[in-house]
């Protein structure tokens, strides 16, 4: 981990990162990624990021980051929300494939993988879930079965966000069935699998709304080199459960998200005149001061890990808290538009707002449905509610097998 | 870790060696039994250890420590439901007496410092009840206008009001006399608004945080159905939620406190005295609830967190108060710029 940031260091960095957005940053947003046109254009944007050398600022340098430490990279995504930049599509392949690489990849697979996967040249999706295996998630059947110097795989995963887009998957699969009926999280191997190798079907997943920005996958007799495998052949669930902490908790920056969409939430009240409706204060009150709280923990947090501090314990925590947060904004929003909620981002529900305020209400009815899904996926909260009150608070364990 | 950090760590381990040892359980029953809160001799205490004189600038006999020494100190005394008006005489009027030298400040700092005088202080809407009030030997009133004024108690009347907490004493203040106008300073009042506000959202997390650990004590050692019922899911579920509050509670309220010197100061300490409050409500609720019927008894000890949380959260701000102020800000600011 880098040395801690000092606070003129982080005032210089934070003045470079908003001049250069204020530079590049598309004047008009970009169509939602989950079509295939806005998805090529959020990924030219990506590559865009690259180029300035700001994908994935808190990277070690050795792999293409800046080495920034975690006060520099919250200063990012504050400066990154703020400007309004597009969402963000390779945060998944970042973060949850990324450090995994640095971990347990071998030298050749973090050089043949981690250039294009910075670059967001490979879009990478995750291929944890299966139709049978959701909160239980050790109970997957998704087999391997060696022959050569390949693994022939055949299975199904679902619930694979991007999946439509992505050119390659990280997946866990079985490789050794006998290993998992005596212990089943045993002989699960982390397996990285190009998404063109013939076999490979993928279905675009169509969702509550109607958008398309999940797919299932389907493996037949799909021949992967065995030296795709990272981390240990049957070690997998170990290495699968090191990038869980970043869906659960460990995105630093991401209250600048949230602040913002506050702020969308107050300008909506606005624009419905609502600014001296005590029921609308309330609603709007109780919300933001979720997000200033949820800011403090952010800080906390770095400072926990600066100072060489364990952070999973509170992984659970933070995954309940933001993803409650973030369904009380949106959920808010669509109550204060009263009946008006019921159509999705007509104009006409907000008769004279400004361009931003109608931007972010013709978003408000997606948003509420992925504030919806935020809550199942990384472990559902009630899987998270379970290792809080087992890990953090010590009551004793659910029977379970 | 910096200096800083161990001297913050060295306070609360201090805090909590002196308060085991001196406001247990067997203390708030005598104080219970007695019907008394404060006491010379816990007080005297607390004196002793160098906490009260803590914010005290050295020249008047104090440590000249900064307030964010002291958040992890009031958590503690907020775990402890400690009986004493810490917030009021080591934090509020110690800052304020330090912020407005002068006679004043020279005749009571000491006495203060010594362990010797309490002092309390008014902040308008924030204080419509007095806590302590009828032990102090001072009253700091502090008005919208920044006028700051001491009445000695012989220039007040006290009268009691029959207070939830009987830990936390409250009463009705009217002042009789002229009073000694400290200065007039904008800056000092809305510093220690943030002050209190801010210690009363680190007293409530601690506060919360104690009815968490009484409650996962109980349901780990409660039996029913042949088995402790902290093994079903649908009390471990409300344990979980509670101990997310109260996590997210203590994050805010301790870097609130740290922070009263910053910029947006006032709103941190807003934002985490009402979230503190919403905490605490949820604690007061399923702790009880998760107790079943022996946390009703006045035998068993879980009313004194009960009642201290439902007191402190309607002392120095109530959530819904925070709230709309902290709402209607967030639109003036919004409407502005996005007209802009």
């Amino acid at each position: 981990m880098s040395a801690p940031d000092t606070a003129a260091g982080v005032a210089e960095f934070r003045a470079e990162v908003r001049a250069w957005l204020a530079e590049h940053v598309p004047a008009e947003p970009l169509p939602p990624w989950t079509e295939r046109e806005g998805f090529d254009l959020h990924r030219a944007w990506e590559g865009r990021l690259f180029e300035g050398g700001y994908a994935a600022v808190d990277w070690p340098t050795e792999y293409g980051g800046r080495d920034a430490g975690l006060r520099r990279s919250i200063a990012f995504a504050e400066e990154y929300y703020r400007a309004g930049a597009p969402e963000r599509i390779n945060m998944g392949g970042l973060y949850l494939l990324g450090p995994v690489l640095m971990r347990y990849g071998t030298p050749e697979q973090c050089a043949r993988w981690i250039p294009d996967l910075l670059a967001c040249r490979t879009i990478w999706c995750q291929g944890f879930s299966e139709p049978g295996s959701g909160s239980d998630l050790a109970s997957l059947r998704t087999s391997a079965e060696r022959d050569g110097d390949h693994f022939v795989v055949n299975g199904q995963k679902i619930w694979i966000s991007m999946g439509g887009f992505a050119d390659w998957i990280f997946a866990l699969v079985r490789t050794d069935p006998e290993a998992g009926r005596r212990r089943k999280h045993d002989g699960i191997s982390f397996l990285c699998i190009d998404l063109r190798s013939p076999g490979v079907e993928v279905r675009p997943l169509t969702m509550v709304d109607g958008t398309r920005g999940f797919a299932e996958v389907f493996f037949t007799d799909v021949r992967v080199p065995v030296g795709n495998v990272v981390g240990e052949v049957g070690r997998g669930w170990a290495v699968a459960m090191s990038t869980l902490g970043f869906e659960r908790g460990a995105v630093f920056g991401d209250h600048a998200k949230f602040s913002r969409d506050v702020a969308d939430l107050a300008a909506l009240a606005g624009a419905r005149g609502l600014d001296e409706d005590t029921h609308a204060l309330d609603e709007l009150g109780r919300v933001l001061v979720q997000t200033e709280v949820y800011r403090a923990n952010v800080y906390r947090l770095a400072a926990l890990a600066e100072a060489g501090g364990e952070l999973d314990s509170t992984a659970s925590i933070n995954k309940v808290f933001w993803t409650q947060m973030q369904h009380d904004i949106f959920d808010t929003g669509l109550r204060l538009l009263a009946q008006d909620g019921a159509v999705v981002g007509d104009p006409g529900s907000l008769p004279g707002a400004d361009a931003a305020t109608l931007r972010a209400w013709s978003r408000w009815h997606h948003r509420y449905w992925y504030a919806r899904a935020a809550m199942i996926f990384g472990g559902t909260n009630e899987i998270q509610r379970n290792i809080i009150s087992e890990r953090v608070l010590g009551l004793p364990m659910e029977p379970r097998r | 870790m910096t200096t800083f950090d161990q001297d913050r760590r060295q306070l609360v381990a201090l805090t909590d060696d002196v308060l085991r040892a001196h406001c247990g359980l067997d203390h708030l029953r005598a104080r219970l039994d007695d019907d008394t809160a404060h006491t010379a001799a816990l007080w005297g205490r607390l004196a002793e250890t160098g906490l009260v004189s803590a914010l005290v600038a050295e020249d008047h006999g104090g440590a000249g420590l900064s307030p964010a020494h002291l958040s992890g100190v009031l958590h503690s005394l907020g775990r402890h439901a400690v009986p004493e008006p810490f917030l009021e005489t080591a934090v509020l009027a110690t800052s304020v007496l330090g912020a407005l030298p002068g006679p004043v400040a020279d005749t009571w700092l000491p006495r203060i410092v010594g362990g010797d005088a309490l002092a309390v202080v008014r902040l308008g809407e924030l204080t419509p009840f007095l806590p302590y009030a009828a032990d102090a030997d001072l009253l700091l009133d502090l008005a919208a206008d920044g006028s700051v004024r001491a009445f000695t108690r012989e220039e007040t009347e006290v009268v009691p009001v029959p207070s939830l907490d009987p830990l936390r004493p409250l009463a009705r203040v009217t002042v009789t006399g002229e009073g000694t106008l400290l200065g007039s300073d904008r800056a000092v009042v809305t510093r220690t608004r943030s002050l209190a506000v801010a210690g009363a959202a680190c007293l409530l997390a601690g506060a919360a945080q104690r009815l968490l650990e009484l409650t996962v004590e109980y349901v780990g050692v409660r039996e029913q159905f042949g088995r402790p019922v902290g093994s079903f899911q649908a009390v471990k579920h409300k344990a979980a939620d509670l101990a997310v509050m109260v996590d997210m509670a203590t994050a805010a309220a301790l870097s609130a406190f740290d922070a009263v010197d910053d910029p947006d100061g006032a709103s941190r300490a807003a934002a985490a005295k009402a979230y503190a409050g919403d905490a605490a409500a949820r604690a007061n609720v399923d702790a009880l609830q998760l107790h079943g019927g022996i946390g009703f008894t006045w035998e068993y000890h879980l009313h004194v967190w009960l009642k201290r949380v439902m007191g402190l959260a309607a002392t120095y701000g109530t959530t819904t108060a925070l709230r709309r102020d902290l709402a209607r800000e967030l639109l003036a600011r919004v409407t502005e710029e996005r007209r802009g």
